[in-house]
């Protein structure tokens, strides 16, 4: 764009304070599930935005998993051009309300942002918050001109990995078809993020944003047992298949204690209450049955929303179980120092080797053990040892396990499609599975990780599933064509990536 | 049809006003009702691609109006050609004493998906016996057929507490070898249990090699003592609590073998013989507090609603 650029900013002419973002205080949010972080005022967005330096070969736009054109945006916030701005927001990402929110942006964007080497970084995702939400508020939304291709593609899980991979196909011109298992769209969104981090309107209204590009829901379907992935390729006629059905099978320890009543799983508690409105019965017929005293046994992103759902459901004492310390913890930083506010307790180095119950069935305490690390794992974090002769009891009437998810083994059993040694489904580098035409991406290839992630494997194989169905990309850069014989058989390029299917009448 | 009726005690708020999410369903219609007794209704459910898919020994998960609970029920029966399921029904809690009210045909459930777990595996079973006691009657009906029309010799034995709760015997007779009725006060066929059905049915015949147990969890381990002497292999179908019955919530984990398994993709048949039945029927008394709250709320709604 020829606009006239403001003079060139440098780290000591930007806005040295970060823009803070208003907060629910934590006394009182712990009685609601309004949300936690409220959000930037126009005020706070525009001088955040003046924070950017305008980087010409921004690091933040290489630490998206999705390659938000972030420059462009940012600029266009500080030029008043919002609508151009979530214009950009869109081109790689329709959920910028949802990202903004749930995105791990300081390991990210934010990251890499060199404002951050001095100052504190750019608020890269409330920035994105701020866009997405104003587009809410405004009603705007980016139609883009479609011309059908007469492809039909058939989208497995209506998670982040999904409606990525779709919105990408629908823009294309493909006929597209998300199928979920459950009631209601949104997978991970809707069932495991809570209302006060991802309210579930922000989740529908972004989603209306997808069938605005054509796309199809169908809920109530669970691929696999209502028809398989092969049927759906060769019966309900889909040229390429994208799966992304998410991890979701809960870890157990097999711990002594685990039927006892008051023992669930972290996705359980959240289901209930997320999904099935569980925090209201009876008007919303699906209990839960949470005590007055929560350990949570487990540190990542999944403990502390159980653990901060616990506590608006009424909870007395919410506990956090976890066998290392702080600094391994696999949650953000942010949702830890938010669960601390809000009065969890955290027990570090310590974990169960037994749930008790008395004589009703109920828990009545676990049996721990103190922990102190020892050598580096495989995952480079210190190995916690158990401290001999530490055991002691803990008081807790409800434990919640949030230890991480196996694979769902609904598809393994139920197609031809190749797992890994550990359930997962076994892709290549463009995510394409075993079976010709069918891609993957999302927590079903990589085990749990976070909801961005999975967008970026659903925008990756959404690229490889155009250049499956031979759509152009335009961004693709075609080569020449190669004289001579190197990477060829009989004449054909080996990098192409051609099936014919033949359908028998 | 948009004329899904409210929930009987409820306020009007804003959860009404909440955009309808894209992807929910206009519903699934109910065809046919069929009352066998005052608790126990059977279901005709209008899913055609649900009624192509389904296997004996598969069930769906049905969740009856907005505000409901998700429910696993076991699919009694399959019509491919009216494109309909069957669902028979006892009405024991709030839920399924609603669905009794609400459940007529011009109803639309506002759930039904399925079918979830593994249908039955037939293996080579050459001569079997099927048995159904209390709600688990239906569903071993699909499992009879299926093991006749393999050609085995097929013995079904059915309980109920007297000859007036009897239902389907036409249907069961019509695969059967041997059909064999049971009942508490002995109004009808042998008086007792069904597991004095198992009995009669091993001391006439020496070569079974396969038994079937669908019903209530303290039938079942019944029928997996009695079996378990005899060496008779012994399936039975489990009804832990559910929520989303895709293997997602762990909910409805059973002990079997001594190890951790998730009825909906784990099973829900099982080795009886390896089940731990006491863990079982524990874990089904774990919302019992809660039931009992939603019945009577729900009663108290339903005296006081004009």
């Amino acid at each position: 764009m020829a606009t006239s650029k403001p003079k060139k900013k440098t780290i000591r002419t930007i806005p040295q304070e970060r823009a803070r973002m208003l907060v629910q205080a934590s006394t009182q949010r712990v009685e609601n599930f309004e949300e936690v972080a409220l959000g930037f005022e126009l005020d706070d967005a525009l001088n955040e935005s003046e924070r950017c330096l305008l980087c010409p070969d921004p690091a933040c736009v290489a630490g998206c998993p999705v390659a938000i054109d972030i420059v462009g945006f940012i600029e266009n916030i500080t030029l008043g051009n919002y609508r151009r701005s979530y214009d950009i927001l869109t081109d790689a990402n329709l959920l910028p309300a949802i990202c903004g929110r749930v995105c791990p942006q300081e390991d990210q964007c934010e990251g890499v942002c060199p404002v951050g080497q001095t100052l504190e970084p750019v608020a890269i995702g409330r920035l994105e918050r701020w866009v997405g939400d104003l587009a809410l508020a405004k009603g705007w939304s980016n139609e883009p001109y479609i011309e059908p291709n007469g492809f039909k593609v058939g989208i497995v899980g209506s998670g982040p990995a999904g409606i990525a991979c779709a919105a990408d196909m629908a823009k294309t011109g493909c006929d597209v078809t998300v199928f979920e298992a459950l009631h209601a769209p949104g997978g991970v969104l809707r069932y495991g993020i809570p209302e006060f981090r991802l309210p579930n309107r922000v989740v529908d209204a972004e989603m209306q944003n997808l069938t605005r590009l054509g796309v199809k829901f169908e809920c109530n379907t669970l691929v696999g047992r209502l028809f398989t992935v092969e049927q759906m390729l060769s019966d309900l006629g889909f040229h390429t298949v994208f799966i992304g059905s998410g991890a979701g099978s809960p870890k157990f320890m097999d711990i002594p204690g685990e039927s006892l009543h008051g023992v669930l799983s972290a996705n359980e508690l959240l289901t209930r209450c997320n999904l099935m409105g569980a925090g209201d019965f009876p008007r919303h017929d699906t209990p839960l049955d949470l005590g007055d005293r929560i350990a949570v046994i487990g540190s990542g992103n999944t403990a502390m929303d159980a653990m901060r759902v616990a506590l608006r459901l009424g909870a007395e004492k919410v506990c956090c179980v976890y066998r290392r310390t702080r600094d391994e913890s696999p949650a953000r930083e942010e949702e830890i120092s938010h669960a601390e506010e809000e009065g969890i307790e955290f027990h570090w180095l310590t974990a169960p080797v037994e749930i008790l119950g008395n004589e009703n069935g109920n828990v009545r305490a676990m049996r721990c053990v103190r922990m102190e690390l020892g050598e580096p794992d495989e995952s480079g974090r210190r190995r916690p040892v158990e401290i001999e002769g530490s055991e002691y009891e803990f008081e807790a009437d409800t434990v919640v396990y949030a230890i991480g998810t196996n694979a769902n083994p609904v598809l393994g059993q139920t197609s031809k499609l190749k797992l890994n040694q550990w359930g997962y489904l076994e892709v290549d580098e463009n995510l394409a599975t075993s079976m010709a035409g069918v891609y993957a991406g999302g927590d079903i290839v990589t085990g749990a990780a976070t909801v961005i992630l999975a967008m970026g494997l659903g925008r990756q194989a959404a690229d490889s599933m155009k250049s499956y169905l031979g759509i152009r990309d335009t961004e693709n850069v075609y080569r020449p064509q190669q004289r001579g014989c190197e990477g060829k058989l009989f004449g054909i390029d080996l990098e192409e990536k051609n099936f014919t299917r033949l359908r028998l009448a | 049809m948009k004329n899904l009726p409210k929930p009987v005690v409820q306020t009007s708020d804003q959860a009404q006003t909440i955009p309808q999410a894209p992807g929910a369903t206009a519903g699934y219609p109910i065809t046919g009702r069929v009352d066998f007794s005052d608790s126990t209704y059977l279901l005709d459910v209008y899913h055609p691609m649900l009624s192509k898919a389904a296997a004996p020994g598969q069930f769906v998960i049905v969740i009856s109006h907005e505000y409901g609970e998700r429910i696993p029920l076991t699919i009694a029966d399959y019509d491919r050609d009216q494109g309909t399921i069957t669902l028979v029904v006892q009405a024991v809690g709030k839920t399924t004493r609603e669905m009794q009210q609400l459940c007529k045909p011009g109803f639309n459930l506002f759930s039904v998906v399925g079918p979830l777990g593994f249908p039955t595996d037939l293996g080579n079973a050459r001569k079997v016996i099927c048995v159904g006691g209390g709600l688990g009657v239906a569903p071993v009906y699909p499992q009879l057929r299926a093991f006749k029309t393999a050609g085995a010799y097929v013995i079904g034995v059915v309980g109920f507490r007297n000859q007036d709760l009897i239902f389907w015997e036409d249907k069961f007779k019509r695969y059967c070898d041997e059909f064999i009725v049971c009942t508490d006060d002995g109004s009808a066929g042998i008086k007792g249990l069904v597991t004095e059905g198992i009995k009669w049915a091993v001391k006439h015949h020496d070569d079974i090699d396969r038994v079937v147990a669908i019903g209530p969890p303290i039938m079942m381990k019944a029928c997996a003592e009695t079996t378990r002497p005899l060496g008779i292999e012994t399936i039975v179908s489990l009804n832990p609590i559910m929520v989303d019955g895709t293997g997602m919530c762990g909910g409805c984990r059973v002990k079997v073998a001594g190890k951790t398994k998730f009825a909906c993709v784990d099973g829900p048949e099982f080795n009886g013989h390896d089940v731990d039945f006491d863990d079982l029927i524990t874990r089904l008394k774990r919302f019992r507090a809660y039931e009992e709250q939603a019945a009577n709320t729900w009663c108290q709604g339903r005296k006081s609603a004009p």
